[in-house]
C-alpha cells in the first residue's frame, strides 16, 4: 500500500526528459524503483469543516513481490481500535485487490470484497486509487503545459479515465521535472467539478529513495481534509513474505 | 386656542397640504419600488439569540442537519425495471448538478452503499451504478434492497413501488424560481408508468411564505373594492368615500414606504399590516363624516368652511385619542422576541398615526377643495328610520340592563371554556387546503415512507467526554428510546441514529444473521465496527449521526405530520428518558426546523399574550387619563376584553389552532375595540353634559357614535368577508376572525359598555332617573 502511495512521486532518474509525452511522464512516475519493502509509522489526521480532528496512528509494512504488491497495517491508536489490522494485495494485472480486515474484539479475520476503487482509505479523503492503486492504461494522459510550482519546474499532465463511469472525470497532476514527484494533483468529479486537491508538503530522500513524508488531501466539496505523515521509515530491511498472512493479522503489534 | 389656530391653518393651506402629502407619498412609493423585498427564509424570523435556536443552529452545523426536498418516483408495477431505475439515476444526477444543491447532499438508491456480510467476509457494493436490465440482475437488486434495512423502507418503499431521492438544501436557497425549476425538471421524467411527486419541508415552507402574501396581494384590492362600495352606501357620497379611502391608502403607503426607506424587508406578518390599517383607517373617516352629516342636517345653510371647522373642533379629540391608544397597543408588540413582529407593531403604529394625520388634514383639505358631500333631501325619511331605530335600541339597552349583563356573563363563561380547548399549531402543512397538491404529495410520501417531517434529537455528553457514544450501555438506551417512540406513536414512521449503523455492522460481520442486528457487547467492538464502516462505507454518513469525538449524537425521527401535537407527543416520550440519560451524563436537546418552528410559535404566542396584557393595561391607563376617570378607563376596556375573549373562545370551539397569523388578531381586537369605545365614550360625555339625562344621552350618543360605529363595523365586516373566498386557508381564517372581532367590538360597545356607562353614573348622577 505504501509503496503505492509513493508511486505518485518519481524516482531520481537520469532519463532524457526532452519532449516526453504525457503518458511517458506518468509512466516514469508509476514505474520507478521504490525499494523492495518498506516499514513505517503513519499518522493520519482527519480534519472536518469545524476544525475537529481525528488522529489515527498506524504501523504498516509493504512489500513488492513482482506481480503482486502486499501491504499490512495495524492500528496503534486510538486505543479502542488498537491491533485492528488490514491487509491488501494489489495485483499488476486486471484482478481486483484482495482485502482482509481483522477486528480484535470480534477475533475474526474477514475478507472484504469491494467492487469499487472509490472506497475511502481508513475513512480519510484518500481513496485507494488516490494512493496509487492506478494503472497506466486506465487513463489517457496528456501533457497540458509546463509551469513552476514552489519555484520548481513541473509538467502539468491531465489524465482522463478510459472507463467513463469512473468516479473522476479527470485528474490534473503537477509533476516535478527533476524528481518526477507529483507535488500537486487536482481531482474532478464525474460532473467535471473540482472535488479534491492533493498537496505534497514534504518529501525526503531516505536510503536513496525519494519518499513523500507529509501530504494533504483536501475535499473541496465536503470541506474536509486529511493529513498523512510518515515517520520511522525503513526501506529494504527484508520484510518476510510471511508477514502478509491472515495469521499475522491476528497477532497484533 | 392652539388647536383652533391649527384648524384655521389646515383649512387655509388645503392645497399645499394635499400636494405635500402627494409628493411625500410619491417619495415613499419610489423607495418601495427600489427597496421593498420579500423575506421568505423563515430562519430570518427567528430570534437568533434564543438558547434553543443557538443550540439548534450549532447542532445543524455539527451534523449537517438540513431540510430535504423529497422527490418520489412511483411506478405501480414496481421500481425494479430498467426504465424506473434509469429515471432514478438520471434524476439523482440532475439534482446533484443543480447549483442550489451540494452534490453530497443528494441521497437515493443510486448513491447509497450496500454493505452485506457472508460467512467469510464483508461485501461493500453500490446498489447499482449502471442500470441493470437482465431479469436476474434486477431480481438481485431487489433482494439486496429488501434485506438492507438502511434502504428498505427508507429509500425504497416496503411495497417496492416507490423510490425516493432526498436533496438537502440550505435554508436560504429556496425561491419560487428554484421550486418551479425542480417541478419542471422532474415533470420531464414522467411517463405513462412513472409518476413523480415532490415534497418536503423546504417546499412547504417556501410555498407558504410565497403563497400567503401572493394571495393577499390578490385579495386586498377586492377587499378594498367591497369596502369602497359599502362605504358609499353608508356615506351616500362619492367624495366622502374616496377621501376616506385615500386616508387608508396613504397610511398603508406611508407605513410600507417608511419600511422601504429604512431597508426593512417585507415579512409574511407584514402582510397583515394593510389588513390592520384598512380596518382601523376607515373608522376615522366614518366618524368625521358622520359628524359632518349630522351637523349639516341641523345647519343646512352652513358653509363648507364652517362645517369643516366644526367637524375638526368636535372630532379631533376622539380621532386623536383613538389613534394614540391604538398605536400604543401596537407598540406593545415590541415586547415580542420575534423581530418581524416588532417591526409589524412599530410600523402599524406609524400607519395608524399617519391615518390620524390624514383624517385630520386630507379630509378637511379635500372638503375645502371638492366641496361638502351633498345631503339628499329624499333620504330624510330614511334618516328618520335609522334615527328612530337608534333611539329605540338605546332605550331597550338601558331598560334591559340585566339582559346585557347576563348575556355578557354567559358569553364570558363560554369563551373561557372555549379557550381551554385552544391549542397551538406550528404546522405549515395544515395551512394548506386538504386537497392541494402539496398536502396530497405529502400524504403520499407519508404512506410509503417514514415521514416528511424530521425531528432531530441531539444527545450531548459535553465535548470533554469523548467516546461516550461508543459505550454499549448508552447505545442500548438510545435504541430502547428509538423503539419506544416508534412503537408508541403511529405518527412516527421511523428513526435513525448511530445505533442503526452499529447494529448493521454487527449483523454484517456475523454473516448477516438477524440475531446479531443489535448493539454488540463491548466498547472496543463498537469502535472497531465504526472504523470498519468508515473504511468501507461513505464516512460522511457517520458524520451525520455522531460528532468527531463521539461526545454528541444525532437521532433523527421521521414524523408523518408537522402538527405541533405530533411533535409534542414525540418530545413527551423522549423526555421520559431524560433522567436515564442524565445519569449517564448526557443531556437531551433538539434541533432542526420542525423543532425550531415549534419553539418559534410558542415564542410568538408568549409575546402576543404578554403584549395583549400590556396593551390592555396601557389602554386602561390612557383612557383613564384622557377621560380623567379610572372608572371610564376600566369601562372602556370592556369591549376589547370581550372581543379578545370571544375571539379565543371561538377559536377553541371551532378547533382553529393558534398560529402566527391567528395570534396576531388579538392586536386587531385592541386596535378596533378601543376606537369604538373612545368615540362612544367621548360622545356620551359631550351629550351627558348637554342633556344631563341618562336616556337622552344614550339615545343621542347612539344616534351619533352608535351610527358611525355601526357603519364602520358593516363596512369592515363586508370587506373582510371577501377573504372567506381566499384560496389560502390562513387568509380565510383571518377574514372570518377579523369580521368576528369587528362584530363583537361593535356589539360590546353599543350594549354592555353603554350599560356600564349608565350604571356607573359616569358623567351623570342618578338624580334625573330617580325623578322619572
Amino acid at each position: 500500500m505504501l509503496i503505492s502511495l509513493l508511486v505518485l512521486s518519481g524516482a531520481f532518474q537520469n532519463a532524457n526528459t526532452q519532449s516526453l509525452t504525457g503518458k511517458e511522464i506518468i509512466d516514469k512516475t508509476y514505474n520507478r524503483p521504490t525499494g523492495e519493502d518498506q516499514e513505517s509509522d503513519l499518522k493520519m489526521t482527519l480534519i472536518n469543516s469545524a476544525g475537529d480532528t481525528r488522529i489515527r496512528e498506524i504501523k504498516q509494512f509493504t512489500k513488492d513481490m513482482g506481480e503482486v504488491e502486499k501491504s499490512i497495517m495495524f492500528f496503534i491508536s486510538p486505543a479502542d481500535v488498537r491491533n485492528t489490522s488490514f491487509m491488501n494485495w494489489s495485483y499488476d494485472d486486471d484482478r481486483a485487490d484482495d482485502q482482509w480486515i481483522y477486528l480484535p474484539a470480534l477475533n475474526k479475520v474477514k475478507r472484504i470484497s469491494s467492487d469499487s476503487k472509490s472506497d475511502y482509505f481508513m475513512g480519510s479523503d484518500f481513496t485507494y486509487d488516490d494512493l496509487g492503486d492506478r494503472k497506466l492504461e486506465e487513463d489517457t494522459h496528456e501533457l497540458l503545459r509546463e509551469e513552476n510550482i514552489n519555484g520548481k519546474a513541473c509538467y502539468v499532465v491531465q489524465s482522463i479515465p478510459v472507463d467513463k463511469d469512473y468516479m473522476y472525470a479527470k485528474t490534473i497532476t503537477w509533476l516535478e521535472k527533476e524528481t518526477f514527484i507529483g507535488v500537486k494533483k487536482e481531482f474532478y468529479d464525474e460532473d467535471g467539478d473540482l472535488l479534491k486537491i492533493l498537496s505534497i508538503k514534504e518529501y525526503n530522500n531516505i536510503d536513496g529513495f525519494d519518499i513523500i513524508t507529509f501530504s494533504e488531501m483536501k475535499n473541496i466539496q465536503k470541506d474536509h481534509r486529511t493529513e498523512m505523515k510518515l515517520s520511522k521509515i525503513k526501506i529494504n530491511t527484508g520484510v518476510s513474505d510471511l508477514k502478509f498472512s491472515e495469521r499475522m493479522m491476528t497477532r497484533g503489534l | 386656542m392652539i388647536m383652533e389656530k391649527l384648524f384655521q391653518k389646515i383649512i387655509k393651506a388645503h392645497w399645499p397640504l394635499l400636494i405635500g402629502t402627494l409628493i411625500l407619498s410619491a417619495v415613499f412609493f419610489w423607495f418601495m419600488l427600489q427597496n421593498s423585498e420579500m423575506e421568505t427564509d423563515l430562519d430570518e424570523y427567528m430570534p437568533q439569540d434564543h438558547p434553543a435556536f443557538i443550540y439548534s443552529d450549532e447542532a445543524e452545523e455539527w451534523f449537517g442537519i438540513k431540510d430535504g426536498i423529497i422527490v418520489a418516483i412511483e411506478n405501480p408495477d414496481g421500481i425494479y425495471n430498467a426504465e424506473t431505475l434509469d429515471t432514478l439515476k438520471q434524476l439523482t444526477r440532475t439534482l446533484q448538478k443543480m447549483d442550489e444543491i451540494r452534490k453530497a447532499d443528494v441521497t437515493s438508491l443510486y448513491t447509497a452503499d450496500n454493505i452485506t456480510g457472508t460467512e467469510l467476509g464483508l461485501d461493500v457494493k453500490e446498489f447499482y451504478k449502471q442500470v441493470p436490465s437482465s431479469p436476474e440482475a434486477l431480481n438481485r437488486l431487489k433482494q439486496h434492497v429488501e434485506t438492507n434495512e438502511m434502504a428498505h423502507g427508507r429509500l425504497v418503499s416496503t411495497d417496492g413501488r416507490v423510490a425516493i431521492i432526498i436533496a438537502e438544501i440550505e435554508d436560504d436557497v429556496f425561491t419560487q424560481e428554484f421550486y418551479e425549476r425542480i417541478l419542471s425538471t422532474t415533470a420531464q421524467y414522467e411517463t405513462d408508468k412513472i409518476n413523480i411527486h415532490v415534497a418536503g419541508r423546504p417546499i412547504v415552507e417556501g410555498t407558504m411564505a410565497l403563497l400567503g402574501p401572493k394571495d393577499m396581494k390578490k385579495m386586498v384590492p377586492i377587499v378594498l373594492l367591497v369596502i369602497v362600495i359599502v362605504l358609499y352606501f353608508m356615506l351616500r357620497s362619492i367624495k366622502s368615500t374616496l377621501l376616506t379611502m385615500s386616508v387608508v391608502f396613504f397610511s398603508v403607503l406611508w407605513a410600507f414606504g417608511l419600511m422601504a426607506v429604512l431597508n426593512i424587508p417585507i415579512y409574511a406578518v407584514t402582510t397583515m399590516m394593510p389588513v390592520m390599517l384598512i380596518a382601523i383607517g376607515v373608522a376615522d373617516g366614518i366618524h368625521l363624516y358622520s359628524h359632518l352629516q349630522l351637523f349639516l342636517r341641523k345647519n343646512l345653510m352652513a358653509s363648507k368652511k364652517e362645517a369643516t371647522l366644526e367637524m375638526l373642533r368636535k372630532m379631533w379629540k376622539p380621532v386623536a385619542m383613538t389613534s394614540v391608544t391604538t398605536s400604543v397597543g401596537f407598540i406593545s408588540l415590541l415586547t415580542s422576541e420575534v423581530l418581524p413582529i416588532k417591526y409589524f407593531g412599530v410600523f402599524t403604529a406609524f400607519g395608524v398615526m399617519a391615518a390620524m394625520f390624514f383624517s385630520l388634514v386630507i379630509i378637511p383639505a379635500g372638503i375645502m377643495i371638492f366641496g361638502l358631500p351633498k345631503i339628499k333631501k329624499q333620504k330624510t325619511y330614511k334618516k328618520d328610520t335609522t334615527h328612530k331605530l337608534a333611539d329605540v335600541f338605546a332605550m331597550k339597552v338601558i331598560r334591559n340592563k340585566s339582559w346585557s349583563m347576563i348575556i355578557t356573563a354567559i358569553i364570558i363563561v363560554l369563551s373561557v371554556t372555549g379557550m381551554q380547548k385552544i391549542w397551538i399549531n406550528s404546522s405549515f402543512l395544515e395551512k394548506f387546503e386538504k386537497d392541494s397538491d402539496i398536502v396530497r404529495t405529502d400524504k403520499f410520501i407519508n404512506e410509503h415512507f417514514g415521514g416528511t417531517t424530521t425531528l432531530n434529537l441531539v444527545l450531548d455528553a459535553g465535548s470533554e467526554n469523548a467516546d461516550v457514544f461508543k459505550e454499549p450501555g448508552v447505545l442500548r438506551l438510545v435504541e430502547k428510546m428509538q423503539k419506544h417512540v416508534e412503537d408508541s406513536l403511529q405518527i412516527v414512521g421511523n428513526s435513525f441514529s448511530l445505533v442503526d449503523y452499529v447494529n448493521r455492522m454487527n449483523k454484517v460481520m456475523n454473516a448477516d444473521k438477524e440475531e446479531f442486528n443489535r448493539v454488540p457487547g463491548s466498547k472496543d467492538m463498537v469502535a472497531q465496527y465504526l472504523l470498519l464502516y468508515e473504511m468501507s462505507g461513505d464516512p460522511e454518513n457517520l458524520n451525520r449521526v455522531v460528532d468527531y469525538n463521539y461526545s454528541k449524537m444525532n437521532v433523527t425521527y421521521q414524523l408523518k405530520s408537522d402538527n405541533s401535537k405530533a411533535i409534542n407527543a414525540t418530545l413527551g416520550i423522549i423526555d421520559d428518558y431524560a433522567n436515564d440519560f442524565k445519569k449517564k451524563g448526557i443531556e437531551i436537546n433538539y434541533a432542526g426546523s420542525g423543532y425550531k418552528g415549534l419553539v418559534f410559535t410558542d415564542l410568538i404566542l408568549e409575546g402576543q399574550i404578554k403584549s395583549l396584557i400590556l396593551s390592555l393595561l396601557i389602554v386602561v391607563i390612557l383612557l383613564s387619563i384622557m377621560f380623567k376617570k379610572i372608572k371610564i378607563g376600566l369601562i372602556g376596556a370592556v369591549p376589547i376584553t370581550i372581543t379578545a375573549l370571544i375571539s379565543f373562545g371561538v377559536m377553541g370551539f371551532l378547533n382553529i389552532p393558534l398560529n402566527t397569523t391567528t395570534a396576531l388578531l388579538s392586536s386587531i381586537a385592541i386596535g378596533i375595540g378601543i376606537d369604538y369605545a373612545v368615540h362612544f365614550i367621548e360622545q356620551y360625555r359631550v351629550n351627558a353634559r348637554i342633556t344631563g339625562d341618562k336616556l337622552l344621552t344614550a339615545q343621542k350618543t347612539m344616534n351619533h357614535s352608535g351610527r358611525a360605529i355601526t357603519y364602520n363595523a358593516i363596512v369592515v365586516i363586508a370587506g373582510f368577508m371577501v377573504l372567506l373566498f381566499s384560496v389560502f386557508p390562513p387568509n380565510r381564517e383571518l377574514g372570518a376572525l377579523v369580521s368576528l372581532n369587528m362584530f363583537t367590538s361593535f356589539a360590546g360597545t353599543l350594549t354592555i359598555m353603554l350599560v356600564l356607562l349608565n350604571k356607573s353614573n359616569a358623567y351623570i348622577k342618578n338624580i334625573k332617573e330617580k325623578i322619572k
